[in-house]
């Protein structure tokens, strides 16, 4: 059971590896798992460029993952006079639902926030589950792997020590997608603490992880801006940059709010703010931090929350979630990244002020 | 790589209400009365395995008279009475061997209880929710013609993975025995077999070579044609018509090619000779692709010596990665392939010979020609040693019962020189109420009981011998128990002969006599016992 993580830096062309990885493995019965629609569309096509049609070859998501390979198949080792006949991605069940309807409403639909609980469950009800995972699949490859929540920990930590090769790839700086936003089961490990649970399965010999730091995307600037998000703490290996492009107007620059319209006007950066609630005093066309995830801007104004203001003033170093967020917004950029802040504190960032 | 059907499981579909048959790894025959089953279970095994039926479409095909009337009729009654019972659904589902390669249709959604988890495909045929209304309207008058228009099917394996096409490590070849009568010479089943047997490059270039022919008839016969045809105006518009070979897919070569033998087209070929070829084909070993493979009735249309021919080459082609099924109606099959893979189908329910010997599968084999099929097919057998006793016998039982032995169903079975011991194991093996007759040769019953008696039970199956001091024989033995005069009296033969030497002699022919005579006839006790006995196994 070689298991491969490799943890990429934003812009670390992940996926494009899984791509490539995929095209040289022949004769190997392989799974691709991701987490989001558009993350699946883009790795088929991309897969469909690079090696035509091979039928050893799956691409699905997560949840397609554990009910067509856990609960449709094996359901009946918990409720044995039961079919699977849906998914029901919105639902949740009552709080206090017991048996059958935690799981299921009541046209047998699964709830998506259940059904990482319910395919462990099954998995430990009954071996023929992985036996059967195991003689479909050589090697199962994971997208986004940070994006696990709750009960997929476990499920990963059987596959580990399964006979089939897992290798995933993930940017544990930015994970803001959760699968699971109900359960609580192993929320530690739902940000970035699951770096933590990859470094433990590491030191036991389940699995190797490497590094991946150079980014395609980020100018130098940003990438050693983004590096300082994260304290030295977590360990984290410095990012090194390859976007040698220049413009004219390239790096991290802070921005009074006065000067805003005028930045806008000059350089049509994408605003981004954490929410609907925050940057009120701001009128732009904004996306949100947890909206862009993925995407690719030249340029971005970010209007940053009282904690990231804190941080670039005084240093205040952010909590793991609001990190991911704030890393994610802050590297989407390729070429600028402009953050509105009036008083500027102890930062040595550059201000931006428009040339009379 | 084996493809095995551990479990064939047929609910609802003809004349299965509930029905199990677990196959053997390899062969399996099955035998029957008619209406037993034979063919319906053959057609729902490749059902489930194709999810088509005959080339066609569950949904097309199906009809009211899919559905078990038994089941129809309690449903009916059902209703009539007040009750709610559901709508009589079908479902066959297939079970397979736990291999590692068939773990893509692993899964537990099956009828298995307790929950069991293994490789298989299910068909079921269910009412539709979709038409919920009109089946609730055909319900307030319910009628054993089920509303099949709002039924609907799906074909899944265990796993709940609905299936579109038959998995490919699932091939099957159904040979059936009926006459070729599509006019391309190549029905169904064949053309399956034949396109199993074709890489796909070597399909492709088939394809393209037709295509290219069509072409070139285009251009050259046809062109000449075309050539008048314009100047023809035959066209109710403007446009000139023309004549062109049609390359839609209607007519693909399929259609066209068929298999030459001996330069006789297949279709013309006897239809001995077609079933041979079906046979070949299907099993031939390098076709390692085709996993399961039934052959209905081969004895049809076939002279002894080509069913030997015939037989010989299933042998040789069975490979040990096919399961075979084979329905027959001829003793002479069933020897040959073995009787230790013997199904016994019996409408809704299937027994199968458990731990037969592989000695006596052998000495049947040797005599493919002894009817065991009578003997499994028998509600009762009582087995005598030949002609004579049988006769004899068939008059004792219907003194006794005021009945013949075919009307108790009960067959007299002559063993003709066969070893006793063999027979009595087959017996036992299918559960087989049986009583035995035989004579002592001047040996004590009690030791002649020595070497069978672990067969025996004294409730189903039992041996049955004279005293040694009534006589050695059948003859012996009757005159013991009639006093000679009588006898001589029965038989009319003059004082001078021997009654011994004369009986012994005209076997048969006094056996007929006695049997036929309005006179009375007493019976020698061993016959009497073994009469009643069989009456009440």
């Amino acid at each position: 059971m070689p298991n491969h993580l490799t943890l990429a830096v934003a812009g670390g062309r992940k996926t494009q590896g899984l791509v490539e990885y995929c095209g040289k493995a022949t004769d190997r019965k392989i799974a691709v798992l991701t987490f989001t629609q558009t993350n699946q569309q883009e790795i088929r096509s991309r897969l469909a460029s690079h090696k035509g049609d091979c039928n050893t070859l799956e691409v699905m998501g997560w949840y397609t993952f554990l009910l067509r390979h856990f609960a449709q198949p094996f359901l009946r080792f918990k409720f044995p006079k039961d079919r699977v006949m849906g998914f029901d991605f919105e639902g949740r069940p009552f709080q206090f639902a017991k048996g059958k309807s935690r799981f299921m409403d009541s046209g047998n639909r699964v709830y998506a926030c259940e059904l990482g609980k319910l395919a462990f469950e099954l998995m430990e009800a009954t071996p023929a589950l992985l036996r059967r995972l195991e003689c479909i699949y050589d090697e199962i490859l994971i997208d986004e792997v940070q994006d696990l929540a709750s009960f997929d920990w476990e499920i990963l930590e059987v596959l580990l020590g399964s006979k089939i090769d897992v290798r995933m790839v993930g940017d544990v700086r930015q994970a803001v997608l959760s699968t699971n936003p109900r359960g609580q089961k192993n929320k530690k490990f739902g940000y970035a603490a699951s770096l933590e649970w990859f470094r433990d399965k590491e030191a036991k010999g389940l699995l190797t992880i490497a590094y991946a730091t150079i980014t395609y995307r980020c100018r130098a600037e940003i990438a050693t801006f983004s590096d300082t998000i994260f304290d030295a703490t977590w360990g984290f290996p410095g990012t090194t940059s390859e976007n040698l492009d220049e413009t004219g107007h390239d790096g991290v620059f802070l921005l009074h709010t006065q000067h805003v319209d005028e930045y806008v006007g000059q350089f049509r950066p994408q605003c981004l703010r954490h929410s609907v609630s925050s940057a009120k005093h701001l009128n732009l066309d904004f996306q949100n931090f947890k909206g862009v995830k993925g995407a690719t801007f030249d340029r971005v104004l970010l209007a940053p929350t009282a904690n990231i203001e804190n941080f670039i003033k005084k240093g205040t170093a952010l909590e793991a979630t609001a990190a991911a967020a704030f890393y994610v917004a802050a590297t989407r950029a390729r070429q600028s990244l402009a953050i509105v802040i009036d008083k500027v504190g102890t930062s040595t960032l550059p201000v931006w002020a428009p040339s009379d | 790589m084996t493809i095995v059907i551990t479990r064939i499981h047929i609910r609802g579909y003809r004349i299965y209400k509930d029905f199990n048959l677990l196959p053997n790894p390899k062969m399996n025959i099955l035998v029957g009365g008619n209406d037993a089953g034979k063919s319906t279970l053959m057609e729902a095994v490749s059902l489930a395995l194709n999810g088509r039926i005959g080339g066609g479409s569950v949904l097309e095909e199906l009809n009211p008279h899919w559905f078990n009337t038994e089941l129809v009729q309690e449903f009916v009654a059902q209703r009539t009475a007040g009750k709610k019972p559901a709508l009589p659904e079908i479902l066959i589902e297939l079970y397979l061997r736990d291999d590692d390669e068939l773990q893509v249709l692993c899964g537990a959604v099956n009828t298995a209880v307790p929950t069991h988890a293994c490789p298989g495909v299910f068909l079921r045929i269910y009412p539709n929710e979709e038409y919920q209304d009109m089946l609730d309207d055909w319900l307030k008058a319910p009628n054993a013609l089920l509303p099949v228009e709002y039924y609907t099917c799906e074909w899944r394996s265990f796993a709940d993975r609905e299936l579109t096409k038959r998995p490919r490590v699932l091939s099957v070849a159904t040979i059936d025995s009926r006459t070729v009568k599509s006019s391309a010479g190549v029905d169904y089943h064949l053309r399956q077999i034949l396109s199993d047997h074709l890489e796909t490059t070597e399909k492709a270039e088939i394809s393209l070579g037709f295509r290219t022919v069509k072409a070139s008839m285009t251009e050259g016969a046809l062109a000449t044609v075309n050539t008048r045809f314009s100047t023809l105006g035959a066209s109710l518009l403007a446009e000139p018509m023309a004549l062109a070979m049609d390359q839609t897919s209607r007519t693909s070569w399929e259609s066209v090619i068929t298999p030459h033998v001996d330069n006789v087209p297949f279709s013309m070929a006897g239809q001995g000779q077609q079933a041979a070829i079906k046979i070949s084909l299907a099993m031939k070993r390098h076709s390692a692709k085709v996993k399961i493979v039934m052959i209905e009735e081969p004895e049809n249309h076939l002279s002894h010596t080509s069913l030997s021919t015939l037989l010989d080459r299933v042998e040789k082609l069975a490979s040990d990665d096919q399961q075979l099924f084979v329905s027959t109606h001829s003793t002479y099959v069933l020897n040959r392939l073995g009787l230790n893979s013997l199904h016994l189908l019996n409408r809704n329910h299937a027994s199968k010979i458990t731990a037969l010997n592989p000695g006596t599968v052998r000495y049947f084999q040797r005599l493919p020609g002894y009817d065991t099929l009578r003997l499994v097919l028998a509600k009762k057998v009582v087995l005598v040693e030949g002609p004579s006793d049988e006769i004899i016998f068939e008059r004792v039982f219907n003194d006794v019962h005021r009945l013949t032995p075919m009307a108790a169903g009960v067959d007299v079975i002559s063993m003709r020189g066969l070893a006793l011991a063999r027979c009595l194991e087959l017996c036992a093996a299918v559960d087989k109420p049986v009583a035995v007759m035989r004579d002592n040769d001047g040996i004590k019953p009690a030791d002649l009981r020595i070497p069978v008696a672990k067969w025996l039970d004294g409730k189903k199956r039992e041996l049955f011998i004279g005293e040694v001091s009534d006589g050695r024989t059948l003859e012996p033995q009757l005159i013991t128990a009639n006093g000679e005069p009588h006898l001589r009296d029965v038989l009319g033969i003059t004082p001078k002969a021997d009654l011994v030497t004369w009986m012994t002699r005209e076997k048969t022919e006094g056996a007929l006599l006695i049997a036929e005579s309005p006179k009375a006839l007493t019976a020698p006790n061993y016959m009497n016992a073994a009469a009643e006995f069989i009456q009440n196994a």
